[in-house]
C-alpha cells in the first residue's frame, strides 16, 4: 500500500516538476510570477490532439510538435503580455498574465465547449507492469516520469554547457551586469520561456494520455499548484523546484489514501502548503531570500 | 410601456446584480486601488458573507435583517484575520497567497457540512419591511440605497486621515512606518472594510438568489472583479463605478438583443475573452486604469526609467 502510494506521488511529484521547472527559470531571470503558465500546460495537450487528429502523427512526433508549439505561444506571451511590461510595478505583470490565461483558456472553450474530451488513439495499449505481488505502475506513469528524468537531464546539461545555458544563468544573476557584459537580455528571455512552456506542454500532454482526458480549464489547477512547487522549493532553483515538486505528489497521494473527510479538496492542500511556506519561511527549503516577503 | 419596462423583472435583476457588484468592486478598490494590497481572492469574502446571512438566517433561524447584519459582521472580523498575511508577504506573493486563501475557502464551502457541503443552502428567506416583502423593485431600491451609503462611506473614508495613511502605505509602505504610521492596523483595517463590503454584497446576493452554492465564489468572481477595478481604475470610485458597471452591463446588452452573429451559449466565454484582453491592453497602454490618477503611482515613474535601460541593453548586444 504505501510503496504503492509512492509510486504514484512519484508519478504525480514529476508531472509537477516538469510544470513548475519553466515557472522557476522565468521567476530567476525576470523575478515574475509567470500566472498564464497553467494555459500553456493546456495548448500542449490540445495541440498534441490536434497533431493526431489531423496529422495523424504517431505519439512521439504529435508531443514534440505541442512542445514546440507551446514554445512558440510561451514566447508570444512573454513578447507581447510581458516584455512591453518590463521594469514597471510586478502588479501590472502579474495582472497581464492572468488576462492572458483567462484570455486563451476561454478562446479554448470557444473552439472546443467546455466539455471534457477524450484523448486520441495513441496504438500504445495502457499496460499494467507488476513490480511485486502488490505494487505496480501502468506504462502511463513509467513514461511520465522518464519523461521528467529525461527533461531534467537535457534542461541540466543545457544550462552547464551551452553558451545559452551559461547566459541565461548571469541573467539570473544579474540582469543589468549581463547585458553590459554582451549577452543579449530579450533573446535570454525568450529561451527561458520557450524551454519551459516546453516543458510544460510535455507535461500537459503526458497527463492528457494518462487520464484520457482533456480540457480547456485543466491547465488551471496544475498552474497554480506550481507556484507552490516552486515557493516550497524556494524561487529560483531548479533543484529546489524537483525537490518540491516530488514532496507535492507525495504529499498529495499520501492524503488521498490515509487521510479521508477532510474539509477541504485534495487540490487545496497545496496552496495551504503554499501560505504555511511564504509565512513561515518564505525563502523555501533551497531559495535565497526574497525581498519581497 | 417606459413604466412595464421599468418593472420587467428581468432589468430588474441585472440592476440588482450589478449593485451587488459595484459593492464587491468598491470593497476591492480599497484593499488594491487605495492600500494597494493586492487581492486575487476576494470571491471569498463575497463566499463568506453569503454563507454566514446564509446559514444564520436558514439553520438558525433568524430574522434576514438580523442575519445580514451579523453577515457583515462576521465577515469584518474573518477578513481582517485573513488579512494578517499582508503584514509579511507584498505586491505579487500577496496576490498568490490571497489566491490561495480564496481557494482554500471555496474548497471548505464545498466540502464542509455546515455549508451544505456539494449542495449549497438553499430556501434563504426573503427580507421584509413592514409586512412587505422585498422583491425585485423594493429590493432594488433597499440596495439602491445601500450602495450610495456605501459610496458615501467610501469617499468618506478615503478623504479622511484612514485614506491618507492607506495611500501612503500603497506608495511605499517604509515611508508610511517612517512617517509613523501604523501600518499593521492600517492594513488590517483595509482588510476588514473591503471584506465587510464584499460580505455586505455576498449576504443581499444570498437574499436575492435564495440558493447558493461554491460555485459562485470561484476564482474566476475574484478575477473579474479584479478586471473590473483595474481596468475602471485602481484608487478611484468614478472608476470603479464606470469600470463595474460596463464590464457587467457590455455582455448583457449582447443577450438582451440577441445578436445573430453571437452564439448565446458562448457569451460567457466571449465576456472573458474581453476581460481577459482588456486587462492585457490596459497594462500595457494605460496601467492606471481608465480614471486613474497619473503621476502619482510609481508605476509609472518605474516604467519610465526601466525603458531606458531595456533600449540600452539592445545596443549592446
Amino acid at each position: 500500500m504505501l510503496a504503492q502510494q509512492l509510486i504514484n506521488g512519484l508519478a504525480i511529484g514529476f508531472v509537477y516538476i516538469l510544470v513548475s521547472v519553466g515557472l522557476t527559470m522565468v521567476y530567476g531571470v525576470l523575478k515574475l510570477l509567470h500566472f498564464a503558465h497553467g494555459v500553456i500546460y493546456m495548448v500542449g495537450a490540445f495541440s498534441a490532439m490536434l497533431g493526431m487528429i489531423y496529422f495523424h502523427l504517431p505519439f512521439p512526433l504529435a508531443l514534440l510538435l505541442a512542445m514546440a508549439v507551446s514554445a512558440v505561444i510561451g514566447m508570444g506571451i512573454e513578447r507581447f503580455a510581458y516584455r512591453p511590461l518590463r521594469g514597471g510595478h510586478p502588479i501590472t505583470t502579474l495582472i497581464s498574465g492572468v488576462g492572458v490565461a483567462i484570455l486563451l483558456e476561454n478562446f479554448f472553450q470557444v473552439i472546443f465547449t467546455s466539455d471534457t474530451l477524450s484523448f486520441p488513439e495513441t496504438g500504445i495499449e495502457n499496460t499494467i507492469y507488476h513490480l511485486t505481488q502488490s505494487v505496480s505502475i501502468t506504462n502511463y506513469k513509467f513514461y511520465i516520469v522518464i519523461a521528467g528524468v529525461i527533461g531534467l537531464g537535457l534542461l541540466y546539461a543545457f544550462l552547464k554547457f551551452t553558451k545559452m545555458g551559461i547566459a541565461i544563468q548571469a541573467v539570473a544573476q544579474d540582469m543589468r551586469a549581463a547585458s553590459l557584459m554582451g549577452v543579449n537580455v530579450n533573446r535570454v528571455v525568450s529561451v527561458t520561456f520557450m524551454i519551459g512552456s516546453a516543458l510544460a506542454a510535455a507535461a500537459g500532454v503526458l497527463v492528457a494520455l494518462n487520464y484520457n482526458s482533456l480540457f480547456p480549464s485543466m491547465g488551471s489547477i496544475p498552474g497554480l499548484k506550481a507556484f507552490c512547487v516552486v515557493v516550497l522549493g524556494g524561487l529560483g532553483s531548479i533543484g529546489g523546484t524537483v525537490v518540491g515538486g516530488l514532496i507535492l505528489g507525495l504529499v498529495e497521494t499520501m492524503s488521498d489514501g490515509y487521510l479521508s473527510g477532510m474539509v477541504i479538496d485534495k487540490d487545496a492542500i497545496a496552496f495551504v502548503i503554499l501560505i504555511v511556506i511564504l509565512l513561515i519561511k518564505p525563502s523555501g527549503l533551497f531559495g535565497k531570500k526574497v525581498e519581497k516577503v | 410601456m417606459v413604466l412595464e419596462a421599468l418593472f420587467n423583472p428581468y432589468y430588474v435583476d441585472i440592476v440588482v446584480f450589478l449593485i451587488i457588484y459595484i459593492l464587491l468592486g468598491l470593497g476591492l478598490n480599497l484593499i488594491t486601488g487605495y492600500a494597494g494590497q493586492v487581492s486575487l481572492g476576494h470571491a471569498a469574502f463575497f463566499g463568506i458573507g453569503a454563507y454566514s446571512s446564509a446559514i444564520l438566517s436558514v439553520k438558525a433561524d433568524l430574522n434576514p435583517w438580523l442575519a445580514i447584519t451579523l453577515a457583515i459582521v462576521i465577515t469584518f472580523v474573518i477578513s481582517a484575520i485573513l488579512g494578517l498575511p499582508s503584514l509579511r508577504v507584498r505586491e505579487d506573493f500577496l496576490a498568490i497567497t490571497t489566491l490561495g486563501m480564496g481557494l482554500i475557502i471555496q474548497s471548505f464551502f464545498k466540502n464542509s457540512s455546515i455549508t451544505g457541503g456539494a449542495y449549497g443552502i438553499d430556501s434563504i428567506p426573503t427580507p421584509s419591511l413592514f409586512g412587505m416583502k422585498l422583491e425585485n423593485m423594493s429590493y432594488l431600491i433597499f440596495l439602491l440605497i445601500v450602495m450610495l451609503i456605501g459610496i458615501y462611506a467610501v469617499r468618506r473614508m478615503t478623504q479622511s486621515r484612514i485614506g491618507r495613511a492607506w495611500m501612503v502605505i500603497r506608495e511605499d509602505d517604509i515611508v508610511a512606518q517612517s512617517m509613523g504610521i501604523n501600518t499593521t492596523y492600517y492594513k488590517v483595517l483595509v482588510f476588514a472594510i473591503g471584506g465587510a463590503y464584499a460580505g455586505a454584497a455576498g449576504a443581499l446576493f444570498a437574499h436575492k438568489v435564495s440558493f447558493i452554492s461554491s460555485d459562485s465564489f470561484g476564482f474566476a468572481v475574484s478575477a473579474t472583479l479584479l478586471s473590473m477595478v483595474v481596468i475602471g481604475g485602481l484608487g478611484s470610485i468614478r472608476g470603479t463605478l464606470f469600470g463595474v458597471s460596463v464590464l457587467y452591463l457590455l455582455p448583457e446588452f449582447f443577450r438582451l438583443f440577441q445578436f445573430t452573429f453571437i452564439d448565446m451559449n458562448y457569451l460567457d466565454m466571449y465576456k472573458m475573452m474581453i476581460y481577459g484582453l482588456l486587462m492585457v491592453l490596459m497594462m500595457r497602454y494605460r496601467p492606471n486604469g481608465i480614471f486613474g490618477k497619473k503621476g502619482a503611482k510609481k508605476v509609472m515613474t518605474k516604467r519610465l526609467h526601466k525603458k531606458k535601460a531595456v533600449k540600452g541593453g539592445e545596443h549592446i548586444a
